[in-house]
């Protein structure tokens, strides 16, 4: 049984180091994915890893064992955000398994939420718009007129998975400090599937194009931020163009791994480089978009 | 007026409230379509103000491809009716990316306003005539200080894109609204 260690902090960047345990893929071996010493995970964590659960399973692998967190109430707080539930059935649980059910307390906008089909970004709009409006405005000093484009943003990137993943993906959103970076509070959508990847979906289009230097790093770039979408309609390619002019409004940063490579949309308040190519590879597409609460003087 | 909250919960069989998603926004455009087709000469006014939140592919499926759509039809033009902020910035944004313009009604305001791509003198001129009323170019020009060419280049591709109308005499205006 090869053994992945999941990292302390479990987040979009972090991911880098828990990909690059996973080894030759698929796997020849069992793989035993141990979060027993993971003390916290963001949304961009919880989706990545169910993510890795869907494409072990797709790839025809023994079910993985996951070691659940030890530490006080981490796995307590991994049940409330639906992770628990959605990982069961790719995972063999190990640790104790609290039996909280996911709930919508404190810092949660939208638990884990399996996204399938169009009517799943429907579900997930009526379900979230109430609540993200008071949410915003109490937990991050947001004005009324930063609620529709937040809508509209997770409405897109839910979308991205139905429109070209091939399979089905999760999303989830919380609010949470970031303190060392942004120094504040900041909302995250984090969305992730198992699917064929952006250098998959823009080959058939875009690859010629670039010829040997067609990569996941420039794949991504093409559709971030030359807007360019696998389908030839030019109305395509609107959600993320739509999205990117949403975040620089509002300080916002977006993030899409896929493959090998990460490009991001970087405000001044980060540090990330804007792309980051010969990572290990991880299956699937991640994004994650962060909205940063005002600022208190 | 074309209800929009109507044929998306008809499209759907769903009690949903937000035009999201690229199949509903051509599920409701087929509706909106269908109607058309049955109605008499007429301009085409999508009620928006029963909807919740429009994302930008659902804008494009909806109103920039209706647009698109209509020229075979016995539709004098396509307006939008009923916005929020959030919603006009959605429909301005499909729209300019396909360099269309329309004409769309504030909801709380009833301010009529351009979405999509407009030419600056376009806009300044359809300020002008918003305040006059109805208007020669003679009078706009003489207001801005522009030449009457200029001014008339404006009120022509306004025209064009059916966002204002004018009448056998000249006079130009954005039209009865209900």
């Amino acid at each position: 049984m090869r053994v992945v260690t999941v990292p302390t902090h479990l987040d979009d960047r972090s991911l880098d180091a828990l990909a690059g345990e996973l080894g030759p893929w698929p796997p020849e071996d069992r793989l035993l994915i141990d979060a027993h010493a993971t003390e916290w995970a963001s949304p961009a964590g919880f989706v990545a890893l169910l993510t890795l659960g869907q494409a072990l399973a797709e790839a025809g692998v023994p079910k993985p064992r996951l070691a659940l967190p030890a530490g006080d109430g981490v796995a307590g707080y991994w049940a409330k955000v639906g992770f628990l539930g959605h990982a069961e059935p790719f995972f063999e649980l190990h640790g104790k398994v609290p039996r909280r059910r996911a709930d919508e307390q404190s810092d949660v906008l939208l638990p884990l939420t399996a996204i399938r089909d169009p009517h799943d970004v429907h579900d997930i709009l009526d379900h979230v718009t109430e609540r993200s409006t008071q949410m915003l405005r109490d937990e991050l000093g947001l004005e009324a007129s930063v609620v529709g484009g937040f809508g509209q943003s997770l409405s897109e990137t839910c979308q991205n998975i139905v429109e070209h993943a091939g399979t089905g993906g999760w999303v989830g959103v919380h609010i949470y400090n970031f303190r060392r970076r942004l120094g504040r509070r900041a909302a995250v959508i984090a969305v992730s599937d198992a699917g064929i990847g952006f250098r998959r979906s823009l080959e058939a289009t875009q690859a010629k194009r670039f010829g040997d230097r067609w990569s996941d790093g420039l794949a991504i770039e093409t559709a971030l931020i030359h807007g360019i979408s696998r389908f030839r309609d030019p109305g395509r390619g609107q959600g993320l163009a739509g999205t990117k002019r949403y975040l620089a409004r509002w300080q916002g940063k977006i993030t899409i791994r896929s493959g090998t490579a990460r490009v991001a949309i970087v405000p001044a308040w980060d540090d990330e480089p804007p792309m980051s190519e010969g990572l290990a590879w991880f299956p699937g597409s991640q994004v994650t978009l962060m909205i940063p609460g005002k600022e208190t003087t | 007026m074309i209800p929009l909250d109507v044929l998306l919960r008809d499209a759907t069989s769903a009690e949903y409230r937000n035009l999201v998603t690229r199949p509903t926004g051509a599920a409701v455009r087929g509706r909106v379509l269908d109607t058309l087709r049955g109605a008499p000469r007429t301009e085409a006014l999508l009620d928006f103000s029963q909807i919740g939140l429009v994302d930008f592919s659902c804008a494009d499926e909806v109103v920039a491809k209706l647009v698109a759509a209509v020229h075979n039809l016995p539709v004098s033009r396509v307006i939008v009716h009923g916005v929020r902020e959030d919603q006009a910035e959605a429909i301005d944004h499909a729209l300019a990316r396909h360099g269309l313009t329309v004409l769309a009604i504030e909801v709380d305001t009833a301010r009529p306003r351009l979405l999509g791509e407009v030419p600056a003198d376009w806009r300044t001129v359809f300020g002008v005539l918003c305040e006059q009323g109805h208007s020669l170019a003679g009078p706009i020009a003489a207001l801005l200080d522009w030449t009457i060419a200029r001014v008339q280049m404006a009120l022509d591709g306004l025209v064009t894109s059916r966002c204002i109308v004018r009448d056998a005499e000249g006079r130009c205006d954005v039209g009865v609204l209900t």
